[in-house]
């Protein structure tokens, strides 16, 4: 190809590119660059002056609550991605790859979406009078004569937050997996059946291998929306459970700009490191 | 066991799907050490078939045999039978050599790392694949994968390997090359090849035997030339293609058609009249010519395919029913003809197959 059209073809990319580009550099990469930069900013009582300093970096790293809370939101984080996990692959499983008819699994998956159709804090919400001391399932169990006295642990704790989280985010979890699972030839699975395969050996080394694709999706689904929650550990722990998005609102609440842009510049890397982690078990340009 | 002992039996298999009936009542004993051909055009139960003695289904009512044994309780993958799938269906995420090794890593049976590579390596290099060993799937070509999934079904040394369609994915070429090696392998290694398809040529090539399929049942079984040379009913003979079909009505030994009548010396149980000519036995005469070998029946001459070998004349009669004549060229050059004009076509009455309803004589 000779230079001129090279040139040319590069301009046309470029001008293609451009709207996309000035995009995201206006509404992801400026304000990203100035969270970076507030958050080295230097804080007072009531004031914030964009005089450099370290001190709101050392304050967050020297603070039990603050690391506390970076802790708190990495296990919780773990704990429901595992659950979310371990409660949808089977459910993925079912619709995806057990039901027959295209129908009826495509029924099944707008089942799962149905919660969606209220707004997100009445989905939270809602948890309350279910979990609650005088809740719907302390009620039941004391009727069925299982428990003498209420179960206290079930609502403001941090096993609270996670039935909640698990609850919403699971569904996530389901739908790339079911996608995935629906993708998969079924004759590959007779053939392996045909070979003398058994159903474990079929579902580890064929399915299971076929369908992590969909599972990593659903794990950066869930990851990026788990990381960044404050509201349902706010409304269903009653302020117990501190995660780095409750610092942030608190933060943000007090006009701290400072220490809310380090809790931000922690969750930004911390979501970084796990989005990418995620992408290094499958390549999913070869997905698509 | 000797060739004529049966490898597999099918005792009375009947298979619906609400209300269609695939498979009626099939009785079927295959040869050991064979290559069966199953013809049968689309619709016909071929695939439901090979699903049922597979093991991917199970018959509403029969039994099937296989090796001496009642298998039509035996789970898929306890059956030791081999299955080729029109699509392959090669493993996507494994190797070439992986695809391979399946059966022999998660089978029933324990093999030892040595002896899978060394039987996996030996299948490679049967099929001719040595070198791609560490490919994937989606980086060789369509025959490649067709020798990958025959070399899959192979390393695991079954008595009987069902073929589904196996060359339906392959271009014209390559089908070709693969019906002579297909025959090849089974010779070598003593199995017994079920291959299904819904090209006539094919099955009569490729089969030691062909067994017709028709509406779920087998209405003829035998020979490629005995199929060829006298099929049984008219829907055999309709199947192989290579017949013209004459509605008519048979009486006291007499066909009435629109070529005329014509005594008939013998004729074969059919549901209805129907005379039958071989492509290859019409021959094409001028309007005015007195001395035919047998009936004449006015055609209009409508256009002509280059086979190569021979050369296919089509012609149309005055019922609107088209009419194939095959000329092979060892036999000279075809006579001059105008797209148009018509002509007369003859046969020898002798080289006719009739079905009737009625037995004569």
């Amino acid at each position: 190809m000779s230079a001129p059209s090279t040139n040319r073809q590069k301009s046309h990319s470029f001008q293609l590119l451009a709207p996309g580009v000035v995009w995201m550099i206006l509404f992801l990469v400026a304000p990203i660059m100035m969270i970076v930069y507030v958050s080295f900013w230097t804080q007072t009582t009531f004031a914030i002056n964009p005089t450099l300093t370290l001190d709101s970096w050392r304050n967050f790293f020297s603070s039990d609550a603050y690391v506390g809370a970076l802790w708190t939101t990495i296990r919780l984080w773990l704990i429901v991605l595992t659950l979310t996990f371990l409660i949808g692959y089977p459910a993925a499983l079912f619709v995806g790859l057990l039901v027959k008819s295209k129908t009826v699994a495509t029924v099944l998956l707008v089942l799962c979406v149905i919660p969606f159709w209220t707004s997100f804090l009445i989905r939270v919400l809602a948890w309350r009078p279910m979990l609650g001391r005088e809740g719907a399932i302390n009620i039941l169990l004391q009727k069925a004569g299982l428990i003498d006295s209420p179960i206290e642990v079930l609502l403001f704790s941090e096993l609270s937050v996670i039935i909640g989280m698990t609850q919403i985010y699971v569904v996530f979890m389901v739908g790339p997996i079911a996608f995935m699972l629906g993708r998969i030839d079924r004759n590959i699975i007779e053939a392996a059946r045909d070979l003398g395969a058994g159903f474990g050996r079929i579902f580890w080394k064929i399915i299971f291998p076929l369908s992590l694709p969909g599972v990593v999706v659903g794990a950066i689904f869930v990851s990026v929306m788990v990381l960044g929650e404050f509201a349902t550990s706010g409304a269903l722990s009653g302020r117990k459970v501190n995660l780095l998005g409750n610092i942030i609102v608190t933060q943000v609440g007090t006009l701290k700009w400072a220490m809310a842009s380090v809790a931000g510049v922690v969750l930004t890397i911390l979501l970084g490191i796990v989005v990418a982690g995620f992408l290094r078990i499958v390549d999913l340009k070869r997905e698509i | 066991m000797t060739r004529s002992d049966p490898i597999f039996r099918l005792d009375g298999i009947t298979r619906s799907y609400g209300p269609l009936v695939a498979l009626d009542h099939i009785d079927f004993t295959a040869e050991n050490n064979s290559y069966i051909a199953l013809l049968g055009p689309s619709g016909s139960g071929k695939t439901s078939l090979l699903r049922v003695i597979a093991g991917f289904e199970k018959p509403d009512s029969g039994r099937i045999w296989f090796q001496g044994r009642d298998i039509t309780d035996l789970p898929a993958h306890e059956r030791g039978i081999g299955f080729v799938f029109q699509n392959f269906a090669l493993f996507p995420h494994l190797t070439i050599f992986e695809n391979i090794a399946f059966g022999l890593r998660n089978g029933p049976v324990k093999v030892t790392e040595a002896e899978i590579t060394e039987r996996v390596r030996a299948n490679i290099e049967m099929v001719g694949l040595s070198g791609l060993e560490d490919r994937s799937p989606d980086q060789i070509s369509g025959g490649q994968k067709q020798r990958v999934a025959l070399a899959r079904s192979l390393v695991m040394q079954p008595k009987l390997v069902l073929l589904d369609e196996p060359l339906g994915a392959l271009d014209a070429n390559l089908r070709e090359r693969m019906q002579t090696e297909l025959r090849a392998i089974r010779e070598r290694l003593n199995v017994t090849f079920l291959h299904v398809t819904g090209s006539e040529t094919e099955a009569l090539a490729m089969g030691d035997k062909v067994a017709v399929l028709d509406q779920g049942r087998i209405i003829q079984y035998g020979t490629p030339d005995e199929i060829y040379d006298s099929p049984n009913s008219s829907d055999v003979a309709l199947f192989l293609n290579r017949y013209n079909l004459f509605d008519g009505k048979l009486q006291n030994g007499t066909f009435r058609g629109s070529f005329g009548a014509v005594s008939v010396p013998a004729v074969r149980a059919n549901e209805r009249d129907v005379y039958a000519v071989r492509y290859d036995r019409t021959q094409i005469f001028d309007t005015e010519t007195a001395a035919l070998p047998g009936p004449a029946l006015p055609a209009r001459f409508l256009a002509s395919e280059y086979l190569g070998s021979s050369i296919i004349f089509l012609f149309e009669t005055a019922d609107h029913k088209t009419v194939e004549v095959d000329h092979h060229l060892s036999f000279g050059e075809p006579r001059e003809m105008t797209v148009g004009q018509d002509y007369i076509l003859s046969w020898d009455p002798e080289q006719a197959i009739v079905f009737g309803k009625e037995m004569a004589r």
